[in-house]
């Protein structure tokens, strides 16, 4: 049992002006978790869900520090005066960045990680990982390099990582995050498989379809308390329209509404002739002798991973050099260096395209021409700005800002680049309702503007909420491409449902 | 091609013990420094610039082997042929480039082979038999797994800059390193903040000696490859 009494905690932070403040973190937390209890934990971007499985997994107060009052304990023992590694052996934690949460590149390896640090002798965890590797059905993924792997296939090895000591408590931060839907299902699966075994799960989501049939109970948190606590037949009977005022992601995919949105379509095309590309490895690519997406459109680029999505993301760029495909715009040919000129990708991890000391400025470098004064762009670039809702941050450093007001200077560099196309690599990943509509309208603006939008994603929520047409991508190829209307849209939500 | 530590085995046709490899990457580093080539030392040293082609055709990196021996070759020709018989300017413009690439290539394909065929596992437990402690095993380990990451978030990076034209517009080297640097900095450092919790959660820290399942054993092939390491040091320091 986990037991929570009147629990505060504030982390600390060390703000630009070198100040220590405190900030984001829960507020008086009472709540018991009984032994075998399934909890699911949701709501805005830092309420306080996150906080939570830090204080299971004792993550807090071990490694983020901060103020905590209140007390928290496992089966009487009390977390913060446990050793971190004493608690480890009752809870076992899934993280949300596939990326950061492996220890060793060898896949076998990382799965064993956890037993090798309880000194389980060597023999008894190869007989564990084989079980483990039989269980969940994944010896196809043992002995490989992870940074060949997939993010779902990297979520199944560390999963697999904590079924090897099967602890009693398991507690996921946003495990989905990085996922497709037929890795979600899987997923899914696993959760099924460890309710089943009675282990007590808690898990942070925003996406919550897959867990309608699991969660036993659910808590909506609100700047650090909960507001809103649901059991299992209640979270099971929410519909679109209560989900979407208490703000948060639906608990079904069948039920979400298209939003009715003006089909105010030019008749030109983009048309894409001969983008094949294979990888180094002779194995992934694409091949796409011809395609026409509606110019000015908002397309959603669909398929699981693997399919070849970010590679013609990555080809339409012109990022591959190698890519013999032309792209007609406006019926003007374009080979890939040329479209490095007329194209630009807001990427799934936006850091990597923030490179100077203010918002102000990152706009700026994205006005190449050389004719222009200074002032001028200066200018031009507060416009832009304004636009995005990014005025106040005009002076402030790019990497001061939170994860959406970076990705909007990413789109504001993407505006005042000129360039016709602009590509989303998975914009939503991981956002709460909020940010998702967000995003879907800051999509449209852009899409009055005048450009024409590809948007990679795998959040039908998002699709529905912003997008007038759908390319479905399978192994490389173009299986499916139509516009997104009342008529299509079951024909887009069964390829969601049925992964 | 991915740098850092492997991921693993298949491709292997001859893998020595850890201790093996770091006992010859240390020998070859020595040896292949000093630019002596008479008697013993001739003999040494053409022995050490042999060794990185050897194993990296055991590893199956042919491409890579192949690219060595030419450019070690064409080097130690510049250097004997060549050289003198030019004289001033061109003297030197031969000398430079030969005589770093005849020094340092050999130490530093002997590192590239070294980190890629041990695993993480692999070396933390030659490591700890080498009863080396875990305040520098586990930071060491950290940091060879963070290559191949540092090098997915510099690919990234620099498609970035591609797309925003930024290189054609900055003509500033320091600048352009600094935009490079910049987003590196901030998401590895992020990175490595998520891997140390979760190390944490997995009982990284608990004490006590950590057992293995990957099992490392001396050959009678290692004892000879460490003693014949051992030897051709010692050589190399009395002659």
């Amino acid at each position: 049992m986990i037991v929570f009494d009147n629990v505060s905690f504030e982390y600390t932070a060390v703000n630009a002006d070198g100040i220590t403040e405190y900030k984001n973190g829960i507020n008086g937390l009472d709540l018991t978790v009984r032994d075998g209890e399934f909890v699911v934990l949701t709501g805005s971007s830092g309420c306080g869900k996150t906080t939570v499985t830090r204080l299971i997994n004792g993550l807090i107060p071990h490694y983020y520090s901060g103020k905590l009052e209140g007390s928290v304990t496992i089966d009487g023992k009390s977390v913060p005066d446990t050793p971190i590694y004493e608690t480890a052996k009752k809870v076992g934690s899934v993280f949300q960045d596939p990326r950061s949460q492996f220890f060793n590149v060898n896949t076998t390896d990382e799965i064993a990680f956890a037993a090798e640090n309880r000194c389980i002798p060597p023999e008894r965890i190869k007989s564990l990982i084989d079980s483990t590797a039989a269980e969940m059905q994944l010896a196809h993924l043992l002995d490989r390099s992870i940074f060949g792997l997939s993010g779902g296939e990297k979520q199944l090895v560390a999963c697999a990582g904590i079924n090897v000591l099967s602890p009693d408590i398991i507690v996921l931060d946003e495990p989905s995050s990085n996922l497709d839907s037929g890795a979600v299902e899987k997923l899914k699966a696993v959760l099924g498989a460890w309710k089943s075994q009675g282990k007590t799960i808690i898990i942070a989501e925003h996406r919550l379809y897959f867990l309608r049939d699991l969660a036993d109970r659910m808590l909506i948190f609100e700047n650090g308390r909960v507001v809103r606590e649901l059991d299992s037949a209640a979270v099971s009977a929410l519909s679109y329209a209560e989900t979407d005022s208490l703000g948060i992601r639906p608990m079904s995919l069948s039920d979400i509404p298209q939003c009715s949105r003006l089909n105010n379509r030019r008749a030109e095309v983009i048309s894409f002739e001969n983008f094949c590309f294979t990888y180094k490895d002779g194995k992934h690519g694409i091949n796409i002798p011809k395609l026409e997406l509606p110019a000015g459109g908002i397309v959603a680029v669909i398929g699981k991973n693997g399919a070849g999505k970010s590679t013609l993301a990555r080809n339409i760029c012109g990022l591959e050099k190698k890519c013999r495909g032309v792209m007609t715009l406006d019926g003007k040919p374009l080979n890939a260096k040329q479209r490095l000129n007329n194209c630009y990708m807001i990427m799934q991890d936006v850091n990597h395209q923030l490179f100077t000391e203010s918002v102000r400025d990152e706009v700026m470098l994205s006005m190449t021409d050389k004719t222009v004064t200074d002032d001028v762009k200066s200018a031009k670039a507060d416009e832009i700005l304004l636009q995005l809702d990014l005025a106040r941050f005009a002076d402030t450093h790019p990497m001061a800002l939170s994860g959406g007001q970076k990705q909007r200077t990413a789109i504001a560099s993407g505006i005042a680049s000129d360039k016709s196309v602009i590509i989303f690599d998975e914009p939503t990943s991981g956002l709460d309702l909020a940010h998702m509509k967000q995003v879907a309208a800051e999509i449209t603006k852009l899409h009055e503007m005048g450009k024409t939008i590809l948007i990679v994603t795998h959040d039908l929520e998002f699709i529905m909420a912003c997008c007038d047409h759908v390319l479905m991508l399978e192994q490389g190829s173009v299986v499916r491409n139509y516009p997104l209307t009342a008529e299509t849209s079951g024909m887009l939500k069964s390829f969601f449902m049925n992964a | 091609m991915q740098v850092g530590f492997q991921g693993n085995t298949k491709n292997t046709v001859f893998d020595p013990d850890p201790r093996a490899k770091l006992a010859m990457l240390l020998a070859v580093n020595i040896i292949m420094i000093s630019g002596g080539s008479a008697g013993v030392e001739l003999v040494l040293r053409i022995i050490c610039a042999a060794l990185p082609f050897v194993l990296l055709v055991s590893v199956r990196h042919y491409r890579t082997a192949v690219i060595y021996l030419a450019a070690m070759g064409a080097a130690v020709f510049g250097e004997s042929c060549i050289l003198p018989h030019t004289s001033g300017i061109a003297g030197i413009l031969v000398l430079i480039p030969c005589g770093i690439l005849t020094r340092f290539m050999a130490g530093y394909m002997m590192c590239w082979y070294t980190v890629r065929s041990i695993s993480v596992s692999e070396f933390v437990t030659a490591m700890e038999k080498m009863h080396v402690p875990y305040f520098i095993t586990i930071p060491m380990s950290v940091m060879f797994r963070y290559f191949p990451t540092l090098g997915e978030e510099y690919h990234a990076v620099s498609d970035a800059m591609k797309m925003r034209q930024i290189g054609r517009t900055v003509k500033d080297p320091l600048t352009y390193i600094e935009y490079v640097l910049v987003p590196i900095m901030m998401s590895t450092v992020r990175i490595a903040d998520e891997l140390s919790a979760a190390s944490l959660t997995k009982g990284l820290s608990a004490g006590g000696r950590r057992t293995h399942i990957c099992e490392i054993k001396l050959t009678l092939a290692d004892l000879f490859i460490i003693a014949g390491s051992a030897v051709m040091i010692v050589l190399f320091f009395v002659y």
